[in-house]
């Protein structure tokens, strides 16, 4: 049943890439890749030699286990998929079962593969008593969803948990306006920033790599990785205008001052940097101190205002809009390079707030007529 | 002047190159006023330049006193806009908008919840909006209008896609707050009831000017 595959397990992955993302890289991109194996069979000792942490980290998989049960109920809802109910229901117990069962282990497959091996690193470390129970867990974790999904496609109505959940944390968060692009990021266009963030890192990491090989550790080698990096990020910054176009033109009849909408752009634009701080604060361990990592980070958002600033601008376009971005990061690459990093920060953070605050109130999406 | 709630001078609105709007001069006092228009005559525009969301050449006052252009924020919190087809990021819960709605466009909320929970949407609003039916986004979108103190309220097309029930709450709403001091400009294909809205007048667009009839 490849078709089943492709609509509960392609998507899952698909649909959670941002996810992934986030876990991979705190399961293996804080850590120096020397440090990788030690990092992790320290991380296994110490869940199989700790009942409490071991608590811990069964309930994350659990977590995930409830993420996976969550995607295949909400899949069954959705209209376009109505038709499994008339197709799953005219299969014998015994294959359907096996199907969910199949379905739902592809999807667990990376706690059961990271489980797995914990196991065996604890049979192989006398944690025996640990290792069964991470089995036995894993094992029930593939078995009871199936209890789930026979439930739901019975009882189309039934109320899940999910909702439920998701309902209750509605209920208990308000979304700040600054994190609403983050949103239609993560919803929308999880792939691009995947992928953004995946070249960064790389971006990163071999900047640290080179300055590693010659030695020779210095700010404004620092700096050209985040500038690289920051290049990356502008090809978010179309869909970020195209978002505001569309999404959030009744915000404008809202009392907000533009120094409150110019305050959300630097606000998104900071928090987008904060995976590469991580990777910066972590990478630099005993090379950099907090000053030039700090004045790299800091290049690295004005950058991003910067850009993200020029395109209010209703004319400029993707094209016209690259060719400033690289203009400009030409001349502050001779900027830093001639030592004179803090003027081009200034100087950028002025650049924005006169563009913004000209800009902004007058701004309307301009239509290209051919 | 005091007296008059929307003072426009020289209103002057383009799309590019496309002139849309040219109102030399247009004074409303308080009342409920039905625009009506042909498809493409500029109604929405002019809600929208009204609002806030579109810019525009040329003045506009509120109450004799608030400048569009000098006084933006102020502004916005005397004039309220619901549009025709509402679109909010699919995330977002009703009670995501209203939060935002209340805190930047102040006021008392029990009144407005109080609406929420005639109008049906309380049930709803820690959903995600992309769960609402049309009818349902459109009744939310038409109670954030009636968030906070609004001296002007723009209706554009109230009444689409709301079932009866709803069309009368939502005349009961205008009525009440039309009662405590607000001024509405109410777009719609279909004439408004007169038994339930006594309309101050008619507004028409004829050669891109708004025309007090």
């Amino acid at each position: 049943m490849s078709v089943l595959n492709r609509i509960f397990v392609r998507r899952f992955y698909v649909e959670n890439t941002g996810f992934f993302l986030v876990l991979f890289y705190f399961l293996f991109g804080v850590v120096n890749g020397a440090n990788l194996l030690y990092y992790h069979m320290g991380l296994m000792e110490g869940f199989l030699s700790n009942s409490g942490f071991l608590a811990l980290v069964l309930g994350l998989w659990l977590l995930y286990n409830l993420k996976c049960i969550g995607f295949i109920i909400k899949t069954l809802q959705l209209p376009q998929y109505s038709f499994l109910y008339d197709t799953l229901t005219c299969l014998s117990d015994s294959d359907r079962k096996a199907l969910w069962l199949r379905q739902h282990f592809r999807m667990y497959l990376p706690v059961i593969i990271y489980g797995g091996i914990a196991a065996v690193f604890g049979i192989y470390k006398h944690y025996y008593i640990p290792a069964a129970i991470i089995l036995l867990f894993n094992v029930a974790m593939c078995i009871w969803p199936m209890w789930v999904y026979e439930k739901k496609l019975w009882q189309p109505d039934v109320f899940f948990l999910s909702t439920w959940f998701s309902r209750w944390l509605n209920k208990l968060f308000v979304k700040p306006p600054v994190l609403y692009f983050y949103y239609e990021l993560f919803t929308a266009f999880p792939r691009k920033i995947f992928t953004t963030k995946l070249w960064s890192a790389a971006v990163l990491w071999l900047t640290f790599f080179l300055m590693g090989q010659s030695e020779f550790y210095d700010v404004r080698a620092l700096q050209l990785g985040m500038i690289v990096c920051v290049l990356l990020h502008t090809q978010l910054m179309i869909h970020h205008r195209a978002f505001d176009e569309i999404y959030l033109p009744f915000m404008l009849n809202l009392p907000i001052s533009t120094l409150r909408h110019y305050s959300r752009v630097p606000g998104i634009y900071a928090l987008m940097l904060i995976p590469e701080a991580i990777i910066l604060y972590f990478q630099s361990a005993g090379h950099f101190t907090l000053l030039p990592l700090l004045t790299s980070i800091i290049t690295g958002i004005s950058m991003l205002i910067l850009f993200r600033v020029l395109l209010y601008y209703p004319r400029m376009n993707a094209e016209v809009h690259l060719r400033w971005i690289l203009v400009i990061s030409f001349v502050l690459l001779f900027m830093i390079l001639g030592d004179v990093n803090w003027y081009a920060v200034g100087m950028m953070h002025v650049m924005s707030a006169m563009i913004f605050f000209r800009k902004f109130p007058e701004y309307e999406p301009w239509i290209e007529v051919e | 002047m005091a007296d008059k709630v929307i003072a426009m001078q020289s209103v002057r609105k383009r799309y590019q190159e496309f002139p849309v709007l040219d109102i030399p001069a247009l004074e409303l006092s308080r009342g409920i006023y039905w625009l009506k228009g042909e498809n493409g005559a500029g109604k929405t525009t002019t809600m929208k330049v009204l609002a806030g969301l579109l810019p525009f050449q040329g003045e506009i006052l509120l109450n004799g006193a608030v400048n569009s252009r000098s006084q933006p924020v102020q502004y916005r919190r005397l004039i309220n806009y619901a549009e025709a087809e509402p679109l909010y990021p699919a995330y977002l819960t009703g009670k995501d908008l209203l939060e935002l709605y209340f805190r930047t466009k102040g006021g008392d909320r029990q009144p407005v919840l109080e609406m929420l929970a005639q109008m049906g949407v309380d049930n709803f609003v820690n959903n995600p909006v992309s769960s609402y039916s049309s009818g349902m986004l459109k009744k939310l979108s038409l109670l954030l209008a009636f968030v906070g103190n609004p001296s002007v309220i723009l209706l554009d097309e109230p009444l689409i896609t709301i079932d009866t029930k709803t069309v009368a709450q939502l005349y009961a709403f205008i009525r009440d707050s039309y009662a405590t001091g607000v001024t509405f400009i109410i777009t719609s294909h279909q004439p408004l009831d007169g038994a339930q809205l006594s309309v101050a007048g008619t507004l028409t667009i004829e050669n891109k000017n708004l025309i007090l009839n």
